[in-house]
């Protein structure tokens, strides 16, 4: 299990835990990010930016910052 | 049974939808000209009326705020819980993503639960076929009970028949059942439901007041419901644990883990996606305009030819436009001599002339520009490439857009901070919002420093702006504790704007200008012609005369000029020729360089104008409001001294 920021790009990856403050996973929740979800890193930005997260169920993009991203833990799933 | 009351005569229709559904677009087409979109999630915060005929029948359609569920998170997403809610409408029009459909069917759901009229309008149908996503709308209307109808909105296409499903579906009244979810999260419900006391303000029905109850966990409504009736609190918690300890989450996720499963069973019941995932060239654009690297020079691109088209635009227009103007005063002036007469009509020169040869050509194209920008999705492009600059000013991406919106206008931008979850964020932001330049402080940059000093100048001015903006924000963010909760935001897929929509927009957006500021601007510019001719002025410059002679070195006829700035930036320039009395051409016979220099900096950064303050005041708060009075005041005041000192022209 590894958080979203250690994770590798375009490998799929199974959602284990959102980890934070109920404000933080209910905002995450609304915009589909549920446990055992799969999803892909599709690009990073420079600078320790935030990071380009696509939900490959509901085939939608969202951008996370650093800090929301470490506590979405994950674990790639093999092919 | 509802009765006729005065306010219900019409029946009431509200769109509501996900984020990007294309619902404004949707809603646009159904009222004419009416409703803003775009391609941000969070544009329409207030939510928009309008009256249709349909057959013969007017319905009033409302076009609420893009929410992805009915729990609040935000200040949009309340706005649509309010209408929901309070008022109880008789028809809702769900508009959805049809390419995104697992998703968007979540809300959906949620809606069904309310158990009022519906209809489903599955939305951008040729998106999802592009996609490879084959849906069998009869049968997804089977599934949720509610009729289905596909359109195509930025086509117009099957807005007729959404309508006349409307009249059929009011006409009928029926309430829906939900779609059921597991047996044990079903029982639990029950079990709420029946311990509901008699005299609780139910919400839709029972059972969704029951669902919201367990939902609203950890929420306000807990701790109101434990001084009202602390008994249930604690059966509401018992049922909360039981739903906790069998599925290992807390009971709201539970819930929204229901609501998702079923989602995506009907999503794969009614549809087929026939191939994978195409990547088409919008798909290249994209990788390219969010690479690490080239996105920042697109970005940098993008903001260089913005500013480019503008001044290319604006400039030539402006001299066209001045030229008849200066004309026409200075054929008064021989005319009518010192004169009353001459004075008011001078003034409404100013004023109207002011308005149409020195502000919109700025303003037409900015606002262009700025739809066109928001419908393609650049801007959620934007602030995702500009957050981790935004974090060294103690902010996140979600900030971008109010500040992008502030280049055209600090009002929209404050409204828009509506989008930030965090009041931390939204104090911050909208102190900051004055502090970009809007179009009328670009018009004065450009009108004063571009064509007294360069370019370059301009250019300068701007960038040292930029500097500003984030060394204020450092400071800011150093009286907050709490660090910024961070960036979480969609990013919607890039579209092909619509020609139509953009200009609905930025019509939109100068009917507020012509109808709200122009009356000022000329309104004003009566008064200081008048203030003039009954030299009263005098007075309101003797007052000022310690700050703009002593401090500033500037004329001190510029007095009054400040105090209508406060009214409307772009009338400190129309007023400053007025009050020295000479043309726009003939300025620098008057003032130095250094002068002009020092007065635009001063006028850009001292006191937002009236209508920034006024919906500071109403959004944010009247603290916040007169604080950021004061600290525009006092940062124009330092640098304008700073600009006298070191600039020596």
């Amino acid at each position: 299990m590894i958080s979203l920021t250690q994770a590798p790009y375009n490998k799929q990856l199974r959602i284990v835990d959102i980890q934070g403050g109920h404000g933080v996973r209910r905002r995450l929740l609304s915009l589909g990010f549920h446990k055992n979800h799969i999803i892909e890193l599709d690009s990073r930005s420079i600078l320790r930016g935030p990071i380009l997260v696509r939900d490959l169920t509901s085939d939608t993009s969202v951008a996370l910052g650093r800090g929301i991203a470490q506590k979405i833990m994950v674990e790639i799933v093999d092919e | 049974m509802r009765l006729l009351t005065n306010k219900n005569i019409f029946p009431d229709i509200i769109f509501i939808g996900q984020p990007n559904s294309g619902k404004s677009t949707l809603f646009n087409a159904i009222a004419g000209l009416k409703a803003e979109t775009s391609n941000f999630p969070g544009t329409t915060v207030e939510h928009t009326h309008s009256k249709v005929n349909v057959e013969g029948k007017i319905l009033n359609i409302i076009d609420l705020p893009g929410t992805y569920t009915l729990n609040p998170s935000d200040e949009a997403e309340n706005v649509a819980l309010t209408h929901v809610f309070v008022e109880k409408p008789d028809l809702i029009i769900n508009v959805i993503d049809a390419s995104i459909l697992g998703r968007s069917l979540e809300l959906t759901l949620e809606l069904i639960e309310l158990g009022y009229p519906m209809i489903v309008a599955l939305n951008m149908m040729d998106l999802a076929e592009k996609k490879g996503i084959k849906i069998d709308t009869d049968k997804l209307a089977r599934i949720l009970g509610v009729p289905v109808i596909p359109t195509i909105a930025s086509h117009g296409r099957g807005i007729k028949d959404l309508l006349y499903a409307a009249l059929t579906v009011l006409g009928k009244m029926k309430t829906l059942a939900p779609i059921k979810w597991s047996k044990d999260v079903e029982d639990r419900i029950l079990e709420l439901e029946q311990m509901i006391p008699s005299d609780f303000p139910i919400v839709a029905n029972k059972r969704f007041t029951a669902v919201k109850m367990i939902e609203a966990e950890k929420l306000l409504f807990d701790k109101m419901l434990m001084e009202i009736n602390p008994s249930l609190k604690e059966a509401l918690d018992n049922i909360r644990r039981a739903l906790e300890e069998r599925h290992n989450s807390p009971a709201y996720e539970v819930i929204a883990a229901e609501r998702h499963h079923l989602a995506l069973k009907i999503f794969e019941e009614s549809s087929r996606v026939t191939r994978g995932r195409k990547i088409g060239w919008l798909e290249r654009v994209d990788d390219v305009i969010m690479h690490p690297i080239l996105g920042y020079f697109i970005l940098i691109g993008v903001f260089l030819v913005f500013f480019f088209i503008i001044f290319n635009v604006g400039n030539p227009l402006e001299e066209l436009l001045l030229g008849p103007l200066n004309s026409l005063r200075a054929y008064l002036s021989a005319n009518l001599g010192r004169s009353l007469l001459f004075y008011l009509a001078e003034g409404l020169i100013q004023g109207i002339g002011g308005g149409v040869a020195i502000v919109l050509p700025y303003f037409i194209p900015l606002l262009f520009l700025m739809s066109l920008m928001e419908d393609i999705g650049y801007l959620a492009r934007a602030s995702f490439l500009m957050d981790t600059f935004m974090h060294r000013i103690g902010l996140h991406g979600n900030s971008v857009s109010p500040f992008i919106l502030g280049f055209g206008c600090n009002v929209p931008a404050v409204v828009s901070t509506r989008i930030l979850e965090s009041r931390r964020d939204k104090i911050i932001t909208s102190l900051l919002i004055p502090f970009v330049p809007c179009s009328a402080r670009t018009t004065i940059i450009l009108a004063l420093i571009a064509f007294y000093l360069g370019p370059i100048w301009a250019l300068g001015f701007y960038i040292f702006n930029i500097f500003l903006l984030g060394l204020l924000g450092r400071i800011i963010s150093l009286f907050f504790k709490d660090p910024s909760p961070g960036l979480i935001l969609e990013i919607p897929t890039l579209k092909i704007p619509s020609v139509k929509n953009m200009a609905s927009k930025t019509y939109v957006r100068l009917k507020s200008f012509i109808k709200f500021a122009w009356p000022i601007l000329i309104a004003g510019s009566v008064v200081l012609a008048l203030l003039q001719f009954f030299h009263l002025d005098r007075y309101i410059n003797l007052i000022l005369s310690p700050l703009v002679e002593k401090a500033l070195g500037l004329p001190k006829e510029l007095g009054v000029t400040l105090v209508f700035g406060f009214l409307r930036k772009e009338l400190s320039l129309v007023m400053m020729l007025q009050a020295l009395g000479v043309s726009y051409q003939g300025l620098m016979s008057v003032v130095s360089q250094q002068q002009i220099v020092v007065f635009a900096i001063f006028i850009s950064f001292f006191i937002p104008c009236l209508s920034t303050v006024a919906i500071l005041w109403k959004e944010i708060g009247k603290g916040i409001a007169l604080l950021s009075m004061a600290l525009n005041t006092a940062v124009a005041f330092i640098l304008s001294l700073l600009a006298r000192l070191i600039i020596k022209l």
